[in-house]
């Protein structure tokens, strides 16, 4: 991403305590995660070889990590041979400049864009708009923050913090003519009408995609809408931007890893679209655009194979470990300030952003381990971010205050003597702030008390009522 | 150096020298398929036919059978006047549909602006999911599948796969479309507050004419 190193981290806790305050917010959040968990939970049950499929599905993503320049080259040999054009691009503003000059190459003026996360990744939507192409955004969710101006706040459904009334004021004013009603069914009507025009009208389609399949050099989409082939089959030019991990050995792979994908975002089974593109238009094709390119993205991910993130390269993109994350379903994904929101959002966005302006994302999880138990390729996701708090310590990132407090806890952690007297001293003193057997005050952890109060502690710590008690049976004939 | 270069030496740096031969690569990937049935859905109903239907169904796609081919015109018209729609529709140039006699029904190869049906042929189905497959070529425009509000595809009894890897394994033995698409019921969204809300840019009503097998 292009955004600020800083922006992450001087505003994190700001952005979370103004989503925090937001009940219309809220409502959004909870309606679309709460339906997607359950619905999830319905796919599961119903498919009693799921956790087979999960270690499939995982030993698939290991093997092509482990053989990643072997498949990326096959792929690259299958593609070029059905006539596409492979690109390279080592980082975001070399993928930027590949597209921005195919784009303009062709004159284009207006292009059409099905939903890819690797597009915002690498900013592709700012870069089109200082190039003066005018880009249409034709999946329904992007469609409406591309109204609202606003980036994706969720992986999967990008407009799920937008409620139906919110989403109505944005077509009222857009779309000519407005939707005759404010219920989903008619605004759904209203953008199908708005968009048709833009899908045969454009000069480029450009779409991401789920699965780059080596031994076919096919790409690989899937939507519920249609707006993928929509987007991709009318115009002259087709272009893929895909993240390098992305690769498959064969389709079969690829449909294996489908049953996981679906059933883990949305609780459906398959998608209602599934589309291998390869190539451009063949010799009397009946339609299908003259060009097509690929631009396989690097963009901190080669970076990932060698160090402690390696597992994170196996994410499909599912979104399931936001739905059920208790954090992200108090603040949302725009608190969290990068392209990839909740858990493993805060697992890649320090990989992109920088872990100095991104650290507090690992450390805004509880550790509960949710994310882990519905990722359907079995990602430690509560491991990784352990892992950035780690070397957050280690690079000394932490503000001087909480190193201290750390540091004066480590020592007397290490001394049992000197911890047992600290904790009796300290649960004492805590008692003396305590009314009604609640702490609403504490100097020091306002941060703690401004939301919630502390229970008043017992009298005496743990040890001393242990040993009281030994002590009493002991005595016991 | 390119970034081409420069990722494949990024990759070779973080991964082990000593790296296996392509094929057995290759043998290490087939074997992550093997034994599909540990890790796959089971059909819904003992055999094929009654499987998809059932799958398909459950996703909202309608279906209608005939007993052939020549019937398929009949099956059109039925779909047609039950929905209120006037008897016309864009028809896949595909010499299987376009021989039908389609007398009494305004029939084109391409869909106009304001018309609600397109026909066409789906190449298998798939029981496991109810999906129909379509590839793209010379009498398969892809935009037929899209554009119309309603899409109407005719399916062979015969051609009912069991999952999705029978599919794969088609694939794999003839030469790859420009467009290969599994389709699984109507397009739909559910993108404001996760309400499901159907005809989405796609067709919003799937009508599969299955047609019998005639051996």
């Amino acid at each position: 991403m292009s955004a600020p190193e800083a922006s992450v981290q001087v505003s994190f806790k700001n952005r979370a305590k103004t989503a925090l305050a937001d009940r219309t917010l809220k409502i959004a959040i909870d309606r679309t995660t709460g339906t997607a968990e359950a619905k999830r939970a319905v796919a599961v049950a119903a498919f009693p070889e799921f956790q087979a499929a999960r270690a499939r599905g995982r030993a698939i993503k290991d093997h092509v990590i482990a053989h990643l320049d072997h498949y990326l080259e096959q792929f690259e040999r299958n593609a070029t041979a059905s006539g596409a054009t492979v690109h390279w691009a080592s980082d975001d503003a070399e993928a930027r400049a590949i597209i921005t000059r195919i784009c303009l190459d062709a004159k284009a003026k207006l292009v059409t864009r099905s939903k890819s996360m690797l597009g915002e990744e690498i900013g592709l939507p700012h870069a089109l708009a200082d190039a003066g192409i005018e880009r249409v955004e034709t999946d329904l969710a992007e469609h409406i923050i591309q109204l609202a101006g606003e980036a994706p706040s969720h992986i999967v459904w990008p407009a799920m913090h937008r409620t139906r009334e919110q989403v109505a004021e944005l077509f009222k004013i857009a779309h000519h003519p407005p939707p005759s009603a404010d219920d989903p069914a008619t605004m759904v009507q209203s953008a199908r009408r708005e968009l048709r025009a833009k899908f045969l009208g454009a000069d480029i389609g450009i779409s991401g995609s789920n699965f780059l399949v080596a031994d076919t050099g096919a790409t690989c989409t899937v939507t519920n809408e249609g707006n993928a082939e929509l987007t991709t089959t009318p115009p002259r030019i087709h272009i893929v931007t895909a993240g390098i991990e992305k690769i498959v050995p064969t389709t079969a792979h690829a449909l294996s890893l489908l049953r996981l994908l679906v059933r883990s975002a949305t609780g459906g089974e398959l998608t209602q679209y599934t589309t291998f593109h390869c190539g451009p238009k063949r010799p009397g094709d009946a339609d299908g655009p003259e060009e097509m390119h690929i631009v396989l993205v690097d963009n901190g991910r080669t970076r990932m194979l060698d160090n402690e993130f390696r597992e994170m390269l196996r994410c499909i993109r599912c979104g399931a470990c936001m739905n059920h994350c208790v954090v992200y379903r108090q603040i949302g994904g725009h608190a969290y300030g990068g392209t990839y929101p909740g858990p493993m959002g805060s697992v890649l966005t320090p990989v992109l952003n920088g872990l100095a302006g991104s650290r507090d994302l690992p450390n805004a999880c509880t550790m509960n381990g949710r994310c882990a138990e519905v990722c359907p390729v079995e990602i430690p996701i509560p491991t990784l971010l352990r892992a950035w708090r780690i070397r957050s310590w280690r690079e000394k990132l932490e503000p001087g205050s909480l190193r201290v407090g750390i540091g004066i806890w480590a020592v007397l952690a290490r001394r049992p003597g000197l911890y047992g007297l600290a904790s009796r001293v300290g649960v004492r003193a805590l008692r003396l702030f305590g009314k009604g057997g609640w702490i609403a005050r504490l100097p020091l952890a306002g941060g703690w008390t401004a939301h919630r109060d502390l229970p008043r502690p017992a009298g005496r710590t743990f040890m001393e009522q242990y040993r009281a008690q030994q002590a009493h049976k002991g005595s016991r004939p | 150096m390119t970034a081409r270069d420069r990722i494949l030496s990024a990759i070779r740096a973080a991964l082990p020298q000593e790296r296996p031969a392509p094929d057995a690569i290759s043998a290490e990937a087939n074997a992550l398929l093997a034994d599909p049935d540990t890790s796959r859905p089971r059909l819904v109903a003992e055999g094929l036919l009654d499987a998809f239907i059932l799958k398909a169904e459950a996703i909202g796609t309608t279906i209608d059978r005939v007993g052939g081919m020549e019937a398929v015109p009949d099956a059109v018209r039925r779909y047609l006047s039950g929905h209120g729609l006037s008897l016309s529709l864009a028809v896949e140039p595909a010499p299987a549909l376009t021989a039908l006699d389609w007398t009494g029904l305004d029939t084109g190869t391409t869909l106009a602006p304001d018309q609600p049906a397109a026909l066409g042929k789906a190449l298998w189905g798939i029981a496991e999911s109810g999906s129909m497959i379509v590839h793209s070529g010379a009498d398969t425009p892809i935009l037929l599948s899209f554009l119309p509000l309603h899409h109407i595809v005719v399916l062979q009894e015969s051609d009912i796969l069991s999952h999705l890897e029978d599919y794969a394994a088609q694939l794999a033995e003839r030469p790859h479309p420009r467009n290969a698409i599994l389709i699984t019921g109507p397009s739909g969204t559910t993108d404001i507050e996760g309400s499901y809300v159907r005809g989405a840019h796609g067709p919003g009503f799937l009508r599969v004419i299955l047609v019998a097998s005639t051996d």
